[in-house]
């Protein structure tokens, strides 16, 4: 079992489907329209992209031990919401409603949390019911309308969060340090640290788990916290970067972002999870939604080839994961 | 007489109205295999839940040493020293050998702050506890435990329980499902846990399996011990048998002449 070879281990990675995948999505878009390459497509893929993959990579960690948060699109819609309602009325400062934003975005994941593990409710009735609830107050305070958006231009917080600089022809955004960041941080804690085995455990066998003296509810809720302040820091991020705050801006987040954690290669159902899978599947969809527009296909079509996307890569996963119980 | 290393007095756990244990008394001794046995329905899941933490008593006291003891949870029972080893529900298969090992006691790499698992001394402690409970094969410590097979998992959760110094481990079903060589084997990590100064319990349908490692039977029938005294090298399965099922040998052969029943 030790003598395998580089290829076969790198084969037998669950990182390696959507590895393969995301070099042949590159080569075709690429093949048909050279402009998929270009510095201007490149900088523009990477400025959404990274404000979703914050929501995924949080995600990840949820999802693999063992729950999932339907509650962060209504989550992206609803911080930069109330962010800017209390700067607009002259309440807190900008800093400030940030801080709050992020606040009530970590109590709502307890809450969250705290129905899941105490009431042993499912966490997608949970987040269900939450997504209903926060995207309810968002529209309900804003009566349905944009808020209006200060330019956010010269504030030093804008300038940390998504100020942008050139690196010869790219565009690059401060959010993507984050993002890289957030990945190699949250990549550490799965694999590295002894949280990160406590995650995989209670996915995988919560009663083994329990039973160890791993206090599974604690390392839920506090998944669910992450969670949720991530989705509420990738809302207000991109809020800052187009200067809108839009209540109904991240509907259908959550699934799209669930399909970027599974099409990586993370268990739906706990036990198992990849940062760097998760990292490919974030761009997998990203590269698929903007390639398809470049190479002419109505963007309409867009779900047709998310959805073959997720039941192929599910495909392979399976025979992977048969493949390495057999042994073989 | 020596104190036992665990002594369970006038144990009593009812389900509602049903009497799942019914002043039963049990005890195991210093680096001692028992083997329990009873029928289905004859109390012996329960009275192990009991000794776990998995269920709380009705009624009993339970002692360790002589020092009487409250569990109230199986980490509880895991902290006293006792340590119960299902057949699939002790590990994680998705985590590998070493990570299994160390759940929930995973040693840290200084600076602690940063909550760094030590995996070099994980794996090297993993390796060694591996040939020590017998597994020749040359199987990497980071080896997922869902490739492995029944009988090596059941040695991963033997070693666990080894290393960490529980006192007693106790062994439910640890045969089930198990190939010839495998069951050998299962029987063979049992002993060498005794060698090395643990007790077991251990509980099996296949009395054949369970005449094979135990120091001492102990035969329960409708929630009581009915005898707690019984040596394996000088009885037969037959007589136990007799023990388990309450019949003479002349009610059993009717009763197998008759063909299976049904029994409520």
């Amino acid at each position: 079992m030790e003598n395998r070879s580089f290829i076969q281990r790198l084969i037998g990675r669950s990182e390696f489907g959507p590895l393969v995948l995301l070099v042949i999505e590159l080569v075709v878009f690429w093949g048909i329209n050279p402009d998929f390459l270009s510095a201007q497509n490149i900088s523009n893929i990477l400025a959404f992209t990274v404000e979703l993959g914050l929501i995924a990579l949080a995600m990840t960690l949820l999802m693999t031990s063992g729950e999932f948060d339907l509650s962060v699109g209504s989550l992206f819609g609803f911080s930069p919401v109330l962010m800017w309602t209390l700067y607009n009325s002259g309440v807190t400062s900008l800093e400030v409603g940030l801080l709050i934003a992020l606040v009530v975005a970590a109590v709502i994941g307890l809450v969250n949390g705290w129905f899941v593990t105490q009431l042993k409710i499912p966490s997608f009735l949970v987040t269900l019911g939450m997504l209903l609830v926060v995207r309810g107050t968002a529209l309900f305070v804003t009566d349905g309308f944009p808020q209006r958006t200060w330019s956010a231009e010269g504030s030093w917080l804008a300038n940390i969060l998504v100020g942008d600089f050139y690196v010869g022809p790219f565009r690059i955004y401060a959010s993507l340090f984050w993002f890289i960041g957030a990945a190699i941080v949250l990549g550490y804690v799965l694999t590295q640290s002894r949280t990160g085995n406590w995650i995989q455990a209670a996915g995988g066998n919560p009663l083994a788990a329990r039973a160890r003296g791993v206090n599974v509810n604690r390392v839920k809720v506090g998944l669910f916290i992450l969670s949720a302040v991530m989705a509420s820091l990738a809302g207000v991020i991109s809020s800052l970067r187009t200067s809108a705050a839009n209540p109904n801006s991240g509907t259908g987040y959550e699934l799209e972002v669930i399909a970027m954690v599974v099409i990586g290669g993370t268990a739906l159902t706990g036990g198992r999870g990849t940062i760097i899978g998760t990292v490919l599947g974030i761009l997998i969809l990203r590269v698929m939604r903007n390639g398809i527009v470049l190479i002419g296909v109505p963007g309409l079509a867009y779900n047709i080839f998310i959805g073959a996307i997720i039941l192929g890569m599910m495909a392979l996963h399976s025979w992977l994961e048969r493949r390495h119980q057999a042994g073989t | 007489m020596a104190e036992p290393l665990i002594r369970m007095e006038n144990i009593r756990k009812s389900y509602g109205r049903v009497q799942a244990l019914v002043d039963a008394n049990f005890h195991v001794n210093e680096r001692e295999i028992v083997g329990l046995l009873g029928d289905n329905g004859a109390g012996k899941s329960t009275l192990i839940k009991v000794l776990s933490g998995a269920v709380p008593l009705t009624s009993g006291d339970i002692f360790i040493r002589g020092k009487k003891v409250t569990l109230r949870s199986t980490s509880d029972a895991i902290a006293h020293g006792i340590e119960t080893i299902y057949q699939d529900s002790a590990l994680v298969t998705q985590l590998s050998i070493a990570r299994n090992l160390f759940l929930g006691r995973e040693p840290i790499k200084p600076p602690r702050f940063l909550n760094r698992m030590d995996q070099e001394a994980m794996n090297s402690v993993a390796r060694d506890l591996l040939r020590q409970v017998g597994i020749t094969k040359n199987i990497p410590p980071t080896t997922p435990i869902g490739s492995l097979s029944g009988g090596e998992r059941q040695a991963v959760a033997i070693a666990r329980a080894m290393h960490f110094d529980s006192d007693l481990i106790i062994l439910d079903e640890p045969t089930n499902n198990l190939g010839v060589a495998e069951t050998q084997g299962v029987l063979s990590f049992v002993r060498s846990a005794r060698d090395s100064g643990h007790s077991c319990i251990f509980i099996a349908h296949n009395i054949h399996h369970v005449f094979q490692v135990v120091d001492r039977i102990v035969v329960m029938r409708r929630g009581k011990v009915v005898a707690d005294d019984i040596d394996p090298k000088k009885t037969t399965v037959a007589e136990v048998e007799r023990v388990i099922t309450g019949m003479s040998d002349k009610e059993i052969r009717d009763a197998i002449a008759d063909g299976p029943q049904q029994h409520g």
